[in-house]
């Protein structure tokens, strides 16, 4: 039992992350039907740029926010200027994820080309440890679940309680009937995509606060945790992303710690494949996302 | 072995082996429309099943490597059986998306399963030897001299590249080629045309993998080794890149794209010198080339080098213009290849009533579209149907054509129970749908799209795709003198070769109505066919429904334009929220009725 919290305590400072990270990233497919495969190096970028200010003595959970704010704007013209155009031009939803393939590769690249393969820290040290029944947090881990938490609830209360957030909701739903409808459309899209930037630089600089060192792939090998819990939410759908991403975090964790940590990731793929043969929308998903309304012809 | 020699032979073998991937990835994604982003699973199947049926029992090698079955087999079998478990694995990949999944999900999965398997593959030890993959598989062709050796595999690779191009263009060319297209334009217009589309994706998917299998087989048996480093999801996106800056749906497209993007970007790097403390840099700048040229290739030339090829059918319209025949009224009925339904007997055609609905019930959500709705078309009758919007007619069209299936109630064409069938076995049966707005194959010339449609051609069977044009030759003049018909039938003879995403919206109703009556469909439900259309193209949809129904085709017509109705229809049903409110023979004693007008002005 001490064994299963304990890995539970770790599974939850993973999850929140995997979490908010997953949020952006499923924002991004809800709203604009987009699989921007170049979210990982995205989030590599934020934490490099995070070392950056951190460098500088810049204050740390400053620089989450900085950060957080820096890629919300640059998400917004990366939509506008790239994917947008993109998916007129290209040829659709596959043009478009091959399109972002190559950003990301472009963009990883960019990286390894100015700061070299070699790995950084941003030498936070753990500090006081937090005890909770068996769990063991650091404070900082305390500070990231907390960041998430916030976060969640926030967007939570703009989407159920604020008309942006209901024209969100009304987009993702249905663009054109929503356009139609007089919400402007084109307004709330450049809304989600600073939101997802937004989360995925907080995503980006917190991981790499919580990791002992990182090199240029940081995000690509996370994004597998975080196609993998927005996928198991049910892509698109925001609040099964928060679930998706704290199952994906506490199953993987338990899973290491009852086989061996090298099975970590199987054990989560696995689990994930294993769902998309069954249920292929995810686990939350309404159930109508998969089969188009016929009818209509 | 000079230097040279040994360069020139390695890159002839890489090129031939990306080659045929590419030609069986095209296949999937060009042509067929599959986005199959773990395609390069099958690739490293393959040659992991090469390598375990040619490397001889696991023990030999005295816990250096471990690897499961371990046989020592001959090469030729070792590469065929590397192909069949490719095939398999790629049937297994496609039936992940048998399901009615929209094809952003099937991409996200196939993603996924890619992403995850090189997860599982690397991390466990016993099964495939994790991170280190396999190593000292043997040289085929070890009996030779060393450069003999290299130069026969070469020749062996370049063979058997003509003979999957040979393989791929069975598919890609002439009518099945055509089929696939159109599955991959619009699958439920494929469906709605009678065609099989689970059953032709399972066939691309097992030749695709078969050939993915091959490529695989082939470059671990030159290299002597297998390691799982080197079939990561990205490689597909290599492979998707080439097809993209080659050309898609065209194998000679995939030729250049393979050329440049695969080989001359991503080997020639490695011939460059690398930059001292940074070795991973020359070949990251190979990946950053293959980036930037696929997102401009996206951006400015979707097309890609050699775009694919539109078929054009000019002399043949001359032929046609000079001597014009009805397809409706001269052309017999094809045979189809199996029975389809037992011909109408005594007591079937008893009941005049040719396509019945019987009590259908189709809930969406807490929405009760169709509620308990029974109606029927009269053999050789015109049959309205009209309602406010959200009356539940074009569900009810769903119902009765397969695309949605009913909660309750019951389906007959021909007094045969046909609930249980899917859209493309009622379009054979003779019942066969056009859509509300318009479903073109936006990537088929127009004559194409008529082609298409065209039930049981030689050239789309198992038949027609060993024998080879010589078998199907004829019979595909044969469709093109009946789809030409068709055309100057409708006065739409110089549209034939304009590609059908290009027509106006009224050119496009006119292409769904002329390709659904290609099946020479004995019951037809048109869905607002005039909605749209201009009072001429109005009027010529009319006289060809009255021409219809002096062939004995029967019709279920949904339509708003109540002239048409009235001047149409033998019998109209009027639904209202999911009803049929009431029916009769003649729409000017419907309009005096209280309930219809309530129905229309409640809606």
């Amino acid at each position: 039992m001490r064994l299963f919290l304990e890995s539970v305590g770790f599974g939850i400072s993973a999850g929140a992350l995997i979490s908010l990270a997953a949020v952006g990233f499923t924002i991004q497919f809800g709203i604009s039907n987009v699989l921007n495969i170049s979210y990982g190096p995205t989030l590599t970028l934020s934490a490099y740029l995070g070392y950056l200010l951190v460098l500088a003595h810049v204050n740390v959970w400053l620089t989450v926010a900085l950060i957080g704010a820096a890629m919300g704007i640059l998400s917004v013209l990366y939509n506008r200027l790239f994917i947008t155009p993109l998916s007129h031009r290209g040829g659709g939803f596959v043009g478009v994820i091959i399109g972002t393939v190559g950003a990301g590769i472009i963009i990883q690249f960019a990286i390894t080309l100015i700061a070299g393969p070699s790995t950084f820290s941003y030498g936070r040290q753990a500090g006081r440890s937090v005890f909770f029944l068996d769990m063991v947090f650091s404070v900082t881990q305390i500070i990231l679940i907390g960041i998430a938490v916030v976060a969640m609830i926030v967007y939570h209360l703009l989407l159920t309680r604020t008309q942006l957030g209901r024209g969100m909701r009304a987009t993702a739903n249905n663009a054109m009937l929503a356009q139609a409808c007089g919400i402007r459309t084109q307004r709330i899209i450049d809304f989600a995509w600073l939101i997802s930037g937004f989360l995925c630089g907080v995503g980006g600089v917190a991981l790499a606060i919580t990791t002992v060192s990182f090199d240029f792939s940081l995000g690509t090998t996370f994004l597998i945790y975080v196609i993998a819990a927005a996928v198991l939410g049910g892509i698109g759908q925001p609040y099964g992303a928060m679930l998706g991403g704290l199952v994906v975090g506490i199953g993987s964790q338990v899973a290491g710690t009852y086989t061996s940590p090298a099975y970590q990731d199987v054990v989560a793929l696995g689990l994930l494949v294993l769902l998309l043969l069954v249920k292929p929308t995810g686990l939350f998903s309404s159930g109508t996302a998969g089969a188009r309304t016929l009818a209509q012809g | 072995m000079n230097p040279m020699e040994y360069y020139v032979t390695i890159i002839a073998v890489y090129l031939g082996t990306d080659l045929i991937a590419a030609w069986g990835m095209n296949l999937e994604f060009g042509v067929a429309g599959i986005a199959n982003f773990a395609y390069i699973l099958l690739v490293a199947a393959g040659g992991y099943t090469y390598a375990v049926l040619t490397l001889g029992s696991s023990a030999a090698h005295s816990g250096f490597q471990q690897y499961i079955l371990g046989v020592k087999f001959p090469v030729v079998i070792a590469i065929l059986l590397a192909m069949a478990v490719a095939a398999g694995l790629g049937i297994v990949l496609g039936l992940t998306g048998l399901r009615r999944l929209r094809p952003d999900y099937q991409a996200l999965t196939l993603l996924i399963m890619s992403i995850a398997a090189g997860v599982i593959v690397t991390a466990d030890n016993g099964l495939f030897n994790g991170n280190s993959g396999l190593s000292l598989i043997p040289d085929p062709l070890a009996s030779l001299s060393i450069t003999a050796s290299a130069w026969a595999y070469v020749a062996l690779v370049a063979a058997l590249c003509v003979v999957s191009l040979v393989i791929v263009r069975r598919f890609t060319a002439g009518p099945l080629g055509r089929t696939l297209r159109s599955v991959r334009d619009d699958e439920q217009a494929a469906s709605a045309i009678g065609k099989n589309v689970v059953g032709l994706r399972i066939l691309v998917q097992a030749v695709g993998g078969a050939l993915a299998g091959l490529s695989g087989a082939l470059l671990v048996g030159f290299i002597g080794g297998w390691a799982p480093g080197s079939w990561t999801y990205v490689e597909t996106f290599a492979l998707l890149s080439a097809i993209i800056v080659g050309g898609r749906a065209n194998n000679m497209g995939v030729f250049v794209g393979t050329a440049v993007v695969l080989i001359a970007v991503l080997q020639g790097v490695q011939y460059l010198p690398s930059v001292p403390g940074q070795p991973e840099l020359v070949p990251d700048l190979g990946w950053m080339v293959l980036g930037i040229m696929t997102i401009a290739f996206l951006w400015i030339w979707p097309r890609g080098v050699v775009p694919e090829r539109r078929p054009t059918y000019d002399s043949l319209v001359e032929v046609e213009r000079s001597s014009p025949s009805s397809p409706l009224h001269v052309a017999p009925r094809r045979p189809h290849a199996r029975p389809r339904r037992p011909a109408p007997t005594a007591e079937v055609a008893g009941s005049s009533a040719v396509l019945e609905l019987t009590d259908v019930v189709r809930t969406f959500g807490g929405v009760r579209a169709v509620d308990g709705c029974t109606l029927s078309v009269g053999r050789g009758t015109i049959t309205g149907l009209i309602g406010p919007n959200g009356a539940g007619k074009s569900t009810v069209m769903g119902i009765a054509s397969g695309f949605v299936r009913p909660d309750q109630g019951v389906v007959r064409l021909n007094g045969r129970d046909v609930t249980g069938d899917g859209a493309h076995r009622r379009a054979r049966a003779g019942l066969v749908r056009t859509f509300q707005l318009p479903r073109e194959f936006g990537g088929l010339t127009m004559i194409e799209n008529l082609l298409v449609a065209i039930p049981n051609q030689r050239g789309e069977s198992a038949l027609g795709m060993l024998l080879g044009r010589s078998y199907w030759g004829a019979d595909e003049k044969e469709c093109l003198d009946r789809a030409m018909g068709m055309l100057s039938l409708f006065g739409m003879l110089d549209k034939a070769n304009e590609y059908a995403r290009r027509l106006s919206g009224g050119q496009k109703r006119m292409l769904e109505i002329m390709r659904a009556l290609m099946l020479q469909p004995e019951v037809l439900l048109l869905d607002e066919p005039m909605a749209g259309l201009s009072p001429l193209l109005s009027s010529r949809v009319e006289e060809a429904c009255t021409a219809l129904r002096a062939t004995g085709m029967s019709m279920l017509l949904v339509e708003h334009e109540m002239g048409a109705v009235e001047r149409l229809c033998d019998h109209v049903f009027v639904m209202a929220q999911g009803r049929v409110l009431v029916e009769s023979s003649s729409l000017s004693e419907l309009r005096t009725q209280q309930a219809v007008q309530d129905a229309y002005l409640v809606g």
